[in-house]
């Protein structure tokens, strides 16, 4: 298409990285093995070039208007974060507005972000005051319906959410929402979700984030919706490459399953992790635990690693990408015990399975279950003491699941409970405390 | 001659497609027009591989005339044989198909948003995808002395624009690929707009309007 064309021709792209390190490198001839792979993926870069024009985006801001956010001034304090973000659009990109309570209504049709739409909406959006109750199945899809009455083809797409409260009219089953926000994602428009205060629920918005291949923010003072608003804004427009995935080819011995939080898809000899979105510069680090069947000692199996993403910008950019082989090799037990470790490796895997633990006991807090939380985080903290040996970080992921033990086996307060869940959803995706990616030094 | 093996439905399931995108390709020219017509219409293994395949040419991003000019020249052993070598690409957006399958989602749940305003601009957004649905071979001109439209949005009259927002109008937004827009002559210099499909009673009363300024044009000569 002339646009992609135009596109790939303007801007240049420089340093993608991909690198893979496998925790250990034997497997166990006369068992089943489990190992551990990191993959980092890095996007490229951006080349500094003022004239240069980026892809244009098209983003539907859905805006919860249902009583509750009547409290704290939330709802004009909302409303003033989608004016400013729009703000930072130019007249290239579009954008619409829906304000959902058990009604929804379109504030702002798809329109491009001039000048004069730009105050349309302002106007506009003064108007719309808090009531009623929680439709978000239909809220999301009202804004859906814009951003793809104004699809760009070669630029970002995408809803983003805001909520205060639980979802009660509509489609309310995460799992069935999970679905219909990985299937608007498939025809090319992404959801990012925005959770306010203490009352919405976090797993929901959590999973239609990762479904959708956006971005989940918890925002628990209304003073940093601005901030997350305009911050989630800013990275839609520099994005360089949609819809990452890293692809593996692997022997039927192998089988590869992710456990950091990225959808996985498998078929015949290869599997696919897809990351979502990647802005300029951004580094991800995504953990794949790697299972293997019994074999002869001395035989080696290998998987290739390749990444690309839906605007070819991993190929095109330069120094070239290679594709990337990682092998194993079969041997006795008594080697296996005694190879090497990569402990950057384990570190990060060990840093993964505690914050799983934590998002697992910040569940069955809310449930009551206070010891059973407790358990969950000592069963992780026994696993990473028995490969910790004297490394000072794994140590220090030991003591803080000890330290933090009493804090998650006794009642939380719901306000502590989304911070630590939140907290541990951002450690998990490669991104920073303020909920910004992370981005190449 | 034995009865095609596949029902809308199916065709549409296995295609992962929507019953509703299959018929806009039918009436894009994508696909051939199956052969009776009503729920008893039946669809071939040709519909099905030609589907397929402008699913995939739809994931290059190439535009509905372009594909549709390659899918001309294909038969369907060509056809099965192009699916057959090819691998998925990454999934990419089909502008109608997205729109079309929003639309069908919304119709499944009952979500009907309301418009809040009646555009007051017609330049921002509503011209552009309103000259969309008009026929390429018949484009709005702007010499039109009157243009009466049955749906939002009017364009801005000329002379100040009111100042208080309209009342919310029942009506959703003209931002279809669905719709059309049919030219009702009245006189041969004024015409009235029509959005098809309308519903009957919205059908009686255009009938009525024509047939009333009809009239007062007869009575003005």
């Amino acid at each position: 298409m002339t646009t992609d064309n135009q596109h790939a021709g303007r801007i240049e792209l420089v340093d993608p990285g991909l690198t893979i390190r496998p925790d250990r490198r034997l497997i166990r001839a006369h068992g089943r093995s489990e190992r551990f792979l990191l993959v980092d993926v890095v996007a490229p870069t951006v080349a500094p070039d003022p004239s240069r024009r980026r892809a244009p985006v098209n983003l539907g801001f859905v805006v919860d208007r249902s009583g509750s956010m009547g409290g704290h001034n939330k709802l004009g304090l909302a409303k003033q974060a989608v004016l400013e973000a729009v703000h930072r659009l130019d007249p290239e990109d579009r954008f619409s507005v829906v304000a959902y309570d058990d009604a929804i209504d379109v504030i702002v049709e798809t329109a491009p972000a001039t000048p004069q739409d730009r105050r349309r909406a302002s106007d506009q959006l003064a108007a719309v005051d808090a009531r009623g109750s929680t439709n978000l199945h239909g809220g999301w899809l009202a804004g859906c319906e814009q951003v793809a009455a104004g699809l760009v083809a070669d630029g970002v797409n995408r809803v983003l959410l805001l909520t205060d409260g639980l979802a009660n009219v509509g489609i309310t089953d995460e799992q069935e929402l999970g679905r219909l926000v990985g299937q608007l994602r498939d025809r090319g428009i992404t959801t990012s979700t925005f959770g306010l205060g203490t009352d919405f629920d976090e797993r929901l918005l959590q999973t239609m984030a990762d479904a959708g291949g956006g971005h989940f923010y918890f925002i628990g003072d209304v003073a940093q919706m601005r901030d997350h608003i305009t911050s989630e804004v800013g990275e839609t427009l520099e994005v360089v490459a949609r819809e990452v995935v890293i692809e593996l080819t692997l022997p039927d011995a192998i089988r590869v399953e992710a456990l950091s939080p990225f959808r996985v898809e498998k078929r015949a000899g290869m599997v696919r992790v897809f990351l979502g979105d990647m802005v300029s510069g951004q580094t991800l680090s995504v953990v794949l635990r790697v299972t293997f069947d019994y074999g002869e000692v001395g035989r080696e199996l290998g998987i290739g690693v390749r990444v690309g993403d839906r605007d070819g910008a991993f190929v095109r950019a330069m120094p070239p990408l290679d594709a990337v082989t990682v092998a194993w090799r079969y041997a006795d037990h008594p080697d296996n015990d005694v190879q090497p470790r990569d402990r950057d490796v384990d570190r990060i895997v060990a840093r993964l399975f505690a914050e799983r633990a934590k998002q697992e006991a910040v569940r069955l807090n809310r449930e009551g279950r206070y010891e059973e939380a407790g358990k969950a985080l000592d069963g992780v903290r026994k696993r990473v003491a028995a490969y910790a040996g004297s490394d000072g970080e794994l140590r220090k992921v030991v003591d803080e699941l000890r330290e933090e033990r009493p804090v998650y086996a006794a009642a939380m307060p719901e306000m502590a409970r989304k911070q630590a869940h939140y907290a541990s959803s951002l450690l998990m995706r490669s991104r920073s405390g303020d909920g910004r990616s992370q981005r190449k030094a | 001659m034995p009865e095609d093996p596949y029902s809308l439905a199916e065709l549409a399931r296995l295609a992962d497609v929507t019953p509703r995108t299959v018929r806009y390709y039918v009436a894009q020219g994508l696909l051939a027009s199956p052969g009776a017509a009503g729920s008893a219409t039946r669809y071939s293994e040709g519909h099905l591989a030609r589907l397929r395949l402008i699913r995939r040419l739809q994931r290059e991003h190439l535009p509905l005339a372009e594909i549709r000019s390659r899918l001309e020249r294909l038969g369907d052993d060509e056809i099965g044989a192009l699916l057959g070598s090819e691998t998925d690409g990454h999934p990419a957006p089909a502008p109608a198909e997205t729109l079309a399958f929003v639309r069908d989602l919304m119709a499944q749940s009952g979500v009907r948003p309301r418009v809040q305003a009646i555009r007051e601009t017609q330049a921002s957004y509503g011209a552009p995808l309103l000259r969309r649905t008009m026929s390429s071979s018949e484009p709005m001109t702007p010499t039109m002395p009157v243009s009466v439209m049955s749906a939002s949005p009017m364009p801005a009259p000329p002379g100040p624009a009111p100042s208080a927002p309209a009342p919310t109008p029942p009506i959703r937004a003209p931002i279809g690929d669905r719709t059309t827009w049919e030219r009702l002559s009245i006189t041969s210099d004024v015409e009235i707009h029509v959005r098809r499909p309308l519903d009957r009673q919205a059908n009686k009363r255009v009938e009525q309007l024509v047939r009333i300024a009809r009239e007062l044009f007869e009575d003005a000569d």
